[in-house]
């Protein structure tokens, strides 16, 4: 059932693992290590990649990682369970190996597992199937199966008769063939492998139906031409009317004793609520509802606060005793055999949470990286002179480190360098909503460019906006005065292509792509009209020009400024451009233009936020007005300023 | 005489305070007690503080450094003891204890750097300070798709200041040449020459980074003017060729004994 079980550590060797199937696993589990663990979504422990469905575990004290892999199509309940049993197992019979000087002690030893595993993955796979067994029942035991049967002779019994004489010859010819199947079916499935049982019960009770139902065709068939029998089953079936009529008499109360049982229920149950209601109404008697229910909930208001002050408080009392306290307790602390529980935790992570929100980190980006750190923190052992929430910090710091580094190589001018090499403009698309910097920040990287000696077509795609084309009209003619052809061989640097208002975006960059690859201008960049994430025309329209042109860069353009809806104008950007696209491997977001960012103080929650959600690095950052006002982000500064109190 | 005199009143003077402090062992008071255990501790946590430290600036880390996939981690192993292990990509350095195989039997601490694009620099900064040498290990089956990041992540290192400082010398560990397509050393290092040679150019075109405390790095890798070079660099710099794995057999002899041999050569 299982494809395959791993143990590793986090250093990535592999101590131990169980192959189901044969073939590599080690695709599944670096993509898993990779797009989850790395990228600090590690909040939910299930990931599927093809047709796989990976579970993990991560034991931060002995640095270990478990990763069970099985097909996605199958449910398997037992995998949870089985994972913990598997750690706690494999954490007690190698707790000394692994603790031994570090990775030496684990290259070492020998982890012989297989039979322990063994032995768990049955027992689990018997829990998991006993289980499902108690759920389903077949279909003969259950109520419906009588109930159908018999409402088929009842209720058309007077109906058949008209047509008795019909089917009776009918259904005689028909008797034959149907028992002789049925003969050969019981047969067949009474050795019939455990397996396939749930398919032949079903197919059996299908049978049997269909035998009963001919049988007592047959029957009623035989019954019509003697009236009388079928009305004596009526009188069978109208007993019991019978007998609500007579209530009093006492044999028919022995008759249908579950029902009495019901009515005591029933006279109980009123009972409590009566009580209840008297409590309640002496409730009302004493106190104004209202006052009550407002007092009441500041009390719930104050409960909670007071709780976790008294947790704090205990907590640094604890450590005031650990610190005057005996000998012992210090050097337990020396040795450092504290290790980290969620309770712990909890409260300075929900600190953590509030100072990332109020940096401007969207909300639930703030949760979910929460979420991740705890999830790396627990069982942690600390240092020797940590405290939790300076170890919080600590790990809350390096995460922010891992997502602001940029996943893949962003070095624009090496690949404008490449395409000129194969003699083809390199495209860059800006997109964004409206009035985030697009066309401004637009002009600030063709300035660079140009500084760098490559020139440079702007294809005025907005053709929608008043003014827009006119904008980077002007740019240019700025541009073009700032570095004149003089100064560049007599080449013109900057140049605009426009085709006016109104007219189709995407026709208008392929024009321009081609146009520049005539002129052999060495950048095309196509500014696009801003568009709010919910327009679905302007969508589409956006998604068309990018698979149409194939730009070699497309970049998100996002104003710092931007909060909780960062992640969703980014998640719908990106929604919108896989939706629309009919290839296979649809272009995305490759990469994000931060703006405004010289409005933002130290709030630079933003940077954050839109990295997480794509993964895509913050290729350039806007901090100004003036061209020169372009600069590439500093990891370390914007994690300074995030964490700064 | 007067010297004693002088002598007594001091211990006269230091007595009561040690009268003091015996009374109250005596009285066991906590409070004394916990302020003498908390001066030994601090006293025992300098030390060890200035144990490593000391360890520290003796440098002995070899760092394992690479792209993702390159074979760092079963080098790591390779070299420690010489089997095989399955592996899968690092989400933590691992360090072990390395003698290496010469007369002297040196000691180093072989550093395995995960080679993740979001880890590699943060364990970097975190182990160079206390460098000896780096094995760069670089997949020659895949060199010619990765070219430009290896050529990145490289250019990276070597203009790093705090490495340019000390300039350890360095291995570029040719690995996967078990695979028939793997590209051989030299060209690899003519590849890796010409690469670096354009990324001078685009890396000091790249805009100047947010006012960050520390100045982008404006140390020029190799001379100016001339094309790029390894051996005008500060740092010895050698191409050997390794496979850690068996062509036929997964779990075969590895070929990797210049790099011993060159860790050897260190001491």
């Amino acid at each position: 059932m299982l494809d395959f079980f791993t143990i590793f550590s986090k250093g990535g060797i592999v101590l131990w693992c169980f192959e189901g199937v044969r073939g590599s696993f080690s695709g599944p589990v670096n993509a898993l290590l990779r797009s989850v663990i790395l990228q600090e979504r590690g909040g939910s422990n299930s990931y599927n990649h093809d047709a796989l469905t990976l579970k993990y575990k991560l034991d931060n004290q002995f640095e270990l990682v478990f990763v069970v892999g099985y097909q996605n199509i199958l449910t398997l309940t037992y995998v949870d369970k089985l994972i913990d049993d598997v750690h706690k197992e494999f954490r007690d019979k190698y707790r000394n190996q692994i603790q031994q000087n570090g990775a030496l002690g684990l290259l070492n030893g020998s982890f012989d597992f297989q039979d322990d595993f063994n032995s768990l993955l049955s027992a689990a796979e018997k829990s998991g199937k006993t289980r499902p067994k108690d759920n389903m029942r077949p279909f003969e035991e259950s109520e419906k199966s009588k109930k159908t049967v018999k409402s088929m002779i009842e209720k058309p019994g007077e109906k058949p008769k008209e047509n008795n004489n019909k089917k009776n010859k009918s259904s005689k010819k028909e008797n034959l063939a149907p028992e002789a199947i049925t003969s050969n079916k019981a047969k067949v499935s009474a050795p019939a492998s455990t397996g396939d049982k749930e398919e032949l019960t079903s197919e059996e009770a299908m049978q049997r139906k269909r035998e009963e139902f001919f049988k007592k065709r047959m029957k009623t068939g035989d019954k019509a031409n003697k009236s009388p029998k079928p009305e004596t089953q009526k009188e069978k079936g109208k007993q019991p009317r019978v007998w609500v009529q007579g209530a009093s008499n006492t044999k028919e109360l022995d008759y249908s004793k579950p029902t009495t049982n019901g009515s005591t229920e029933e006279v109980t149950v009123p009972d409590d609520d009566l009580e209840a209601l008297r409590f309640r109404s002496g409730l009302m008697a004493g106190n104004p509802p209202d006052v009550e229910y407002g007092s009441s909930s500041e009390e719930e208001e104050d409960v909670p606060s007071v709780q976790t002050e008294a947790a704090s408080s205990a907590a640094k009392s604890s450590a005031k005793k650990s610190a005057f306290g005996g000998m012992f307790g210090m050097l337990k602390g020396l040795v450092g055999a504290k290790s980290l529980t969620l309770e712990d935790m909890e409260p300075v992570l929900e600190k953590m949470k509030d100072h990332l929100i109020a940096k401007n980190v969207a909300a639930d980006i703030a949760v979910q990286l929460c979420e991740s750190v705890a999830k790396r923190l627990e069982g942690k052992v600390m240092g020797t002179f940590s405290t939790v929430t300076s170890a919080v910090k600590q790990a809350l710091q390096e995460s922010l480190v891992q997502i602001l580094q940029p996943k893949r190589r962003v070095d624009v001018l090496r690949d404008v360098l490449e395409s000129q090499r194969m003699r083809r403009p390199y495209v860059i698309t800006f997109c964004g909503v409206n009035g985030v910097g697009k066309s401004t920040n637009l002009a600030k990287i063709s300035f660079w460019l140009i500084e760098n000696g490559y020139s440079v077509l702007i294809a005025a795609c907005d053709t929608f906006r008043a003014g827009a084309v006119e904008q980077l009209r002007t740019h240019t003619r700025r541009l073009n005065s700032l570095h004149p052809p003089e100064k560049h061989n007599g080449r013109t640097m900057v140049q605009l292509y426009e085709k006016g208002y109104g007219k189709d975006a995407a026709g208008i960059a392929m024009e321009a792509i081609s146009y520049a690859r005539n002129q052999s201008f060495d950048v095309v960049l196509v500014d696009t009209a801003g568009r709010m994430q919910d327009n679905a025309p302007l969508m589409t329209a956006l998604a068309k020009l990018i698979t149409v042109n194939m730009p070699d860069l497309v970049l998100f353009v996002g104003e710092a400024l931007v909060g909780n809806e960062a992640v969703d104008q980014l998640v719908k950007f990106n929604k919108a451009l896989a939706d629309h696209s009919m290839s296979e491997k649809p272009r995305l977001i490759d990469g994000i233009v931060l703006t405004k960012f010289d409005t933002i103080d130290d709030k630079v929650g933003a940077a954050i936020s839109m990295t997480y959600i794509t993964g895509q690095p913050i290729v350039f950052v806007g901090t100004g007005q003036t061209y020169c006002d372009l600069r590439s982000l500093n990891v370390k500064a914007v994690v300074a300023a995030l964490m700064k109190a | 005489m007067a010297a004693a005199a002088v002598q007594e009143s001091v211990s006269s003077q230091w007595l009561p305070d040690m009268d003091f402090i015996r009374q109250e062992l005596g009285r066991q008071d906590p409070t004394v007690l916990s302020v003498l255990v908390a001066l030994v501790v601090g006293l025992i946590s300098l030390l060890i503080w200035r144990l490593l430290r000391g360890s520290q600036s003796r440098r002995r880390a070899i760092l394992l450094v690479g792209l993702c996939d390159s074979g760092k981690t079963l080098l790591f192993s390779r070299l420690l003891t010489g089997n095989y292990w399955k592996t899968h990509t690092s989400i933590s350095p691992n360090t072990a204890a390395y003698r290496a195989k010469n007369d002297k039997g040196s000691n180093f601490t072989l550093v395995d750097v995960p080679g993740h694009e979001s880890l590699r620099l943060q364990f970097l900064e975190q182990y160079k300070t206390a460098v000896r040498a780096m094995i760069f290990v670089v997949d020659s089956s895949a060199f010619q798709r990765q070219v430009k990041e290896v050529a990145e992540f490289l250019y990276q290192i070597l203009t790093d200041a705090t490495l340019l400082q000390y300039s350890p010398p360095m291995l570029i560990a040719c690995n996967k040449q078990d695979i028939s397509m793997a590209k051989s050393a030299k060209l690899i290092q003519q590849q890796l020459e010409k690469e670096l040679n354009t990324l001078r150019v685009t890396q000091s075109a790249a805009p100047s980074t947010l006012e960050g405390s520390d100045s982008p790095s404006t140390t020029q890798l190799g001379k100016k003017g001339k094309d790029f070079e390894f051996s005008q660099l500060p740092m010895k710099i050698e191409f050997l060729e390794c496979s850690l794995r068996d062509s036929k057999e997964e779990e075969g002899d590895a070929n990797l004994g210049n790099v011993e041999g060159w860790l050897a050569k260190l001491a």
